[in-house]
């Protein structure tokens, strides 16, 4: 078999799981049964890692990443090779920047600018690791599977549904600050301008795990004869894992994609079993290093000031508490997607800088729907809590309020009344107000009923912000136990108020 | 083949150029006697209400002829449980949609604009079971602006002008088919409150002269029958439930929208208490605009059981 047939064979296999991973990207939507939609999530040996430290709880949702690491205990890096939707977008845009890459360093794997720059990625791997360690999560910035999610969801399907909704019914789907999101993924991408598979090199995360666990890999490539050193196979090399001088391999740089087995001249490099153990590379500095930055950037994300000024922080129903929620959450924007109202939107600031993508219900683009609980079904790692249909309902996620000063009814006399129309708990109580012969509607709010959904909150009539606003007010996350308690039942038994009859009546007798 | 005589020409050629002249949209046949408006209703088994009704007011056949393209216009606006009241039972429209199907139409659209999330509205209304002949018949749920035109409202003093449905001037026959709810703004949501399901921007209505508005609604937007869903009316907690919920097993049609929003207000307590077309702001004004009969007394009613 020749080179180009087996490229061939590894295009295939990547566009394979790059389609596949797009086809539960888009089975992940209202109407669809959540089934298999997180495979790719489940399979993610750093996100089960670093969520269970950070959280201190055993995230038993992707313990299959167990499977990947013994995979890559056998076969090395191929993950990064052949799986990785994200490195497939890498090698296509870097075929294209082949052409105008910048040679900025001489291709040396001895020196000492190439050691310092190939360690990053287990800097950037050893501060998630010491960061999850004090308590907080950062994977959801570097993991790949997230990034390439996130990217999809907050990018392409804007994007997508914006042509496609310009011509035929579907609905054009929302997301805030996309422009981040766009801005991160270029960089990624563009960075083939100067090595190819830069992110995966350097920085990825992921890939450093799998870095280290493939140095002690059984398969390999390996010299099986000593070679004429023409130093082709070390040119052609995407990743530079080939260095003459030591005549070595490293395994752990190595994506598997078989240029130097078939562009050897003298056949000597051969994919086989091998007990060959690579450096680790793994100095103290970058333990230091990596210290250092989780003890600067942990408490900068813990103390900050958006928990206690921001009332409007609405959290999906279901969602465990706080601290625990951003620690589980991996902000892949797998919620925000499924959302029917288009109501849940990635958070800018809201929740800090470590919160940033992480899910929030923006009530004024449209409120959590009574009769869905797709967010919490559809989270690969249980931050946002799978409750059953009848038991989400019951989930109070804030309370509305009412802005007296901007409401129709109460300040121009109107016959509105959308919200108690809207509310689809009965939480909205219609009172009569009688003024010189004129009766008028005045909505107010049940708190105790009031689920803080924020239906009332995207059909307010009024231009701008809505006069019925949800705030985070008696929100309640809980990791374990029931949210239906008897007295909620009761309240809601109950629920035959004392309403007014509407003002749209006539009254003869008064 | 039949020679084709010159007066036959003539007539088929003078019918053509005639109809030209009148409006597609407007052409409701107004059966008006000296009796007042003619009202439909049938109570009893739930499966033949639709026909009894219409039966009374003189058959489908006077509304959809063959070759007819049908609006069905139900209220399948809320997210709620179909028995709560909220949305146009999926039976009554079925029974419409086959009455129009023997009648002969070769389209049906079933068309609403709803509030909630379409797909969940259309799961939790159950409006698929209406779907009997999925090559004539289908549902659109509005959501695009351009799916909508604006007509100018003449006289109009809430609303100038109005952005409708343009699907309404692809059909020949416009069927109502509201649901028997209370309201909390315009104390009950019948035949003309159900029109506000064709409109792209509602939200004016409310900022406006609510009652008004509505009326003046029924001036451009002119269905050709209008049937109300009592087979339970929602009596409280309306528009969207729930609340309590009244079995009457009833349908109510008729042409004049006015006569059969107030004759259905007079059929059971709205929150408790008993009221008449007179009573309702709405309905009064729609009265006032002269868009029909307000009286109970000055209708023809046909009751019938079935």
């Amino acid at each position: 078999m020749s080179f180009k047939s087996h490229r061939l064979i590894r295009t295939i296999i990547q566009i394979i799981f790059l389609l596949f991973f797009i086809f539960l990207f888009l089975r992940t939507s209202y109407g669809v049964k959540i089934d298999f939609q997180n495979t790719f999530y489940k399979f993610n040996p750093m996100l089960f890692i670093t969520l269970s430290i950070a959280s201190r709880s055993f995230v038993s949702g992707l313990l299959l990443s167990v499977i990947l690491i013994i995979l890559t205990l056998l076969l090395g890096r191929i993950f990064c090779g052949f799986i990785c939707p994200l490195g497939t977008m890498i090698d296509l845009f870097d075929s294209v920047l082949v052409k105008t890459r910048i040679k900025f360093h001489k291709n040396n794997p001895q020196s000492r600018w190439f050691i310092i720059t190939k360690s990053t990625k287990y800097i950037v791997l050893l501060f998630i690791l010491v960061s999850a360690l004090f308590g907080i999560s950062f994977v959801h910035f570097f993991d790949p599977l997230v990034i390439f999610e996130r990217f999809l969801t907050f990018v392409m399907l804007p994007v997508v549904t914006y042509f496609a909704g310009s011509f035929s019914n579907i609905k054009i789907f929302f997301a805030n600050e996309n422009i981040f999101v766009l801005l991160y993924v270029i960089g990624i991408l563009s960075s083939g301008i100067f090595v190819s598979r830069f992110w995966c090199q350097y920085l990825c995360p992921l890939g450093g795990l799998l870095s280290i666990l493939s140095k002690i890999a059984i398969f390999k490539f390996l010299f099986t004869k000593p070679c004429s050193k023409c130093l082709l196979c070390q040119k052609v090399c995407p990743t530079d894992a080939i260095s003459l001088k030591t005549d070595d391999i490293d395994a752990g740089e190595c994506i598997g994609c078989f240029r130097c087995q078939y562009e050897c001249p003298d056949r000597v490099i051969k994919y086989k079993m091998g007990l060959k153990l690579n450096n680790f590379n793994i100095r103290r500095r970058h333990f230091i290093t990596a210290t250092g930055m989780a003890l600067i950037a942990v408490p900068l994300v813990r103390i900050n000031i958006h928990q206690k000024n921001n009332g409007r922080l609405i959290r999906p129903p279901g969602a465990i508490p706080e601290l625990d929620f951003l620690n589980t959450c991996i902000h892949c924007g797998k919620c925000i997607k499924v959302c029917p109202t288009n109501g849940l939107q990635p958070c800018l600031l809201e929740s800090g800088i470590n919160g940033l993508w992480s899910p929030h219900l923006v009530a004024r683009i449209g409120g959590c729907e009574k009769n869905c609980n797709l967010c919490g079904q559809i989270c690969p790692t249980g931050a946002i809590r799978n409750l059953p249909l009848e038991e989400k309902t019951y989930v109070k996620i804030g309370t509305a309020v009412i802005d007296r000063s901007r409401c129709l009814a109460w300040e121009q006399d109107k016959a509105c009344l959308i919200c108690d129309e809207a509310c689809p708990y009965n939480a909205i109580n219609n009172l009569n107000e009688t003024i010189q012969n004129i009766t008028i509607g005045r909505p107010f709010v049940d708190e105790r009923l009031c689920t803080g959904c924020g239906i009332c909150e995207s059909r307010c009539p009024i231009d701008g912000r809505s006069a019925i606003e949800v705030f985070s007010i008696g929100e309640e996350r809980k990791r374990s136990g029931s949210y239906i308690t008897p007295e909620k039942i009761k309240l809601r038994c109950g629920a035959e108020s004392s309403e007014d009859i509407p003002s749209g009546f006539i009254l003869q007798d008064d | 083949m039949g020679k084709i005589s010159r007066r036959d020409f003539l007539k088929a050629g003078a019918a053509t150029v005639a109809s030209i002249f009148i409006p597609r949209f407007f052409s409701g046949s107004e059966v008006k006697s000296d009796k007042g408006p003619l009202i439909g209703v049938a109570y009893g088994n739930k499966e033949k209400l639709v026909a009894g009704a219409i039966e009374q007011i003189g058959g489908i056949e006077r509304f959809v002829k063959s070759g007819n393209r049908v609006l069905i216009k139900p209220n399948i606006s809320f997210a709620a449980n179909a028995e709560c009241g909220a949305t146009t039972s999926a039976e009554i429209v079925k029974q419409i949609v086959q009455l129009c199907l023997n009648a002969g139409a070769v389209k049906v659209i079933i068309v609403d604009y709803p509030l909630a999330n379409a797909e969940i509205c259309i799961e939790k209304s159950g409006i698929k079971e209406a779907l009997i002949d999925k090559t004539k018949v289908n549902i659109l749920m509005l959501s695009k602006e351009r799916q909508f035109y604006e007509v100018e409202v003449p006289d109009g003093k809430a609303l100038k002008t109005v952005k409708i449905a343009k699907e309404l001037n692809n059909v020949d026959t416009v069927i109502n088919v509201p649901t028997a709810k209370s309201h909390s703004a315009t104390g009950v949501s019948l035949g003309m409150k159900n029109l506000m399901g064709l409109i792209w921007d509602r939200n004016i209505f409310h900022r406006s002269n609510l009652h008004q508005a509505i009326a003046e609604l029924a001036t451009v937007v002119k269905p050709h029958l209008t049937i109300v869903d009592a087979t339970r009316a929602l009596t409280s907690g309306g528009p969207g439930g729930p609340g309590k919920t009244v079995i009457l097993n009833t349908v109510i049609a008729g042409t004049d929208i006015v006569a059969v929003d107030s004759y259905t207000t007079g059929i059971t307590q709205w929150y408790n208490k008993s009221f008449t077309g007179r009573n309702v702001k709405h309905i009064v004004a729609g009265y006032k605009l002269g868009l029909g009969e307000i009286d109970t007394e000055k209708m023809q009613i046909k009751k019938v059981e079935v």
